[in-house]
């Protein structure tokens, strides 16, 4: 084994191991799933019951919670009374007029713990303001010392959970396709300049049908992820359209490529061709999804990966599966690249 | 041309095999999908149980079985080599 054209391929597969143990391995941080009932009224003690995920709500002593009206107004609990580690009960006294003159509210719940941090659920939920003569003034009990987890977990989500770990699959196969397609379309434009060096084209058509197993397994696992998030396989967001109509102009590559009899003609024009498939590529992909709304994270013009969508736990996985699956994918071009020169040889050898 | 593409025969039940494979595991993921979406009326199904972290795998076995379905085409492809060499 010559080292010198395999360390590369060797780091690929062992990054590929590492984001695989890293992705599964690493627990998710405490939060809360849901919180029943969803509607109360206020004039009342009322009694909460929360469900709540990887918490120790049974370890902890000093299990503390607030309802948040807005930035400026809390409400500490009255009462928690613990069922197991990821179920409670907690009283808050509603006996007093509510911040605030709406009639309805979305208020946020916020559970405090040592052992795992704080965590929030926003919107958990609505209020009716009940205005009673004679209530007792709202007593604002603002958050204090506040404890944040501090080690490696990653962020708990409401609705993703657990699925967060696809971000390490799903999103890294789109950016090495990134990548691998941008390597393809260099190796086009090559050819356009010296059509006499064939190994361009070579080098091209590889890359490119990489980037079209990228491309297509990009979708697949998207409708997977979306099936157990969204609810759907497919649903109308503008990014999987576009995605979808840039795998189809990558399809129609290869089957030019197949239809041209003359092979110095469909070399060129399929050249051309993956130029224009990887120029239409960025406005579809990047653009036009920024401007619409989408499910998608990073919409309305903010880069996806900005704040809290994406922590330094997650970066800490996320950049080696993209490394990893770009050395996996240029592995398999290579691959590809090496038949291809055998085929077109015999081919030219036949011709003779 | 015939020659190049290695016999006949070979390359068809080479396809064969590599359709079949592709539809069993096709069916296979429609299978657990549709087993999930079938007990989702009753709460909480396998997929999304811990947190959906069937999802993930799910997910991780897409990816490997697309991988493996081009590496196995790639395959037939370097078999046609070798028959026309060895036809040679």
């Amino acid at each position: 084994m010559n080292l010198k054209n395999t360390w590369w391929k060797i780091l690929g597969v062992v990054m590929m191991i590492y984001v695989i143990l890293a992705g599964f391995l690493i627990p998710m941080k405490a939060g809360i799933i849901s919180v029943s009932p969803s509607y109360i009224q206020s004039g009342k003690v009322v009694s909460l019951k929360v469900d709540a995920y990887n918490s120790n709500f049974d370890k902890e002593p000093n299990l503390r919670a607030w309802l948040k009206f807005d930035s400026l107004h809390y409400l500490a609990a009255n009462k928690i009374s613990v069922s197991d580690y990821n179920s409670a009960t907690i009283d808050f006294d509603l006996r007093t007029t509510l911040p605030g003159t709406d009639t309805m509210s979305s208020v946020s719940l916020i559970i405090d713990s040592e052992i795992d941090g704080y965590s929030l659920l926003p919107g958990a939920i609505s209020v009716e303001n009940n205005f009673e003569e004679g209530a007792r003034a709202f007593v604002n009990t603002p958050l204090s010392n506040m404890h944040s987890w501090t080690g490696i977990k990653f962020p708990f989500r409401n609705i993703l959970y657990e699925t967060i770990r696809n971000t390490f699959f799903h999103v890294a196969i789109w950016m090495a396709l990134f990548l691998l397609s941008t390597i393809a379309a260099i190796y086009s434009a090559l050819y356009l300049l010296k059509p006499h060096v064939l190994e361009y084209d070579y080098k091209a058509y590889s890359y490119t049908a990489i980037s079209l197993v990228y491309g297509l397994l990009g979708l697949a696992t998207g409708a997977v992820w979306a099936r157990f998030t969204w609810g759907a396989y497919w649903t109308n967001d503008v990014r999987l359209n576009m995605a979808a109509v840039s795998v189809m102009i990558y399809f129609a590559y290869f089957i030019l490529r197949g239809t041209l009899t003359d092979q110095d003609k469909s070399k060129r024009f399929a050249a051309s061709f993956n130029i224009f498939a990887y120029l239409a590529m960025i406005p579809l992909l990047l653009v036009i999804p920024r401007l619409t709304d989408s499910l998608h994270p990073g919409v309305g013009g903010n880069p996806a990966f900005a704040g809290e969508d994406l922590d330094n736990t997650l970066r800490m996985v996320f950049y080696p599966a993209i490394i990893s699956l770009i050395l996996i994918g240029a592995w398999i071009a290579q691959l590809r690249t090496r038949v291809f020169r055998i085929e077109e040889k015999q081919l030219l050898a036949e011709a003779k | 041309m015939n020659k190049y593409f290695g016999s006949r025969k070979k390359m068809v039940t080479f396809e064969l095999r590599n359709k079949l494979m592709i539809r069993r595991a096709l069916t296979l993921l429609f299978l657990v999908s549709n087993y999930s979406i079938a007990s989702a009326q009753g709460g909480e199904d396998f997929i999304r149980s811990t947190g959906k972290i069937y999802a993930v795998v799910a997910v991780v076995l897409v990816l490997f079985i697309g991988i493996i379905i081009y590496l196995f085409r790639l395959e037939r492809k370097i078999k046609n080599l070798e028959n026309y060499n060895n036809e040679q």
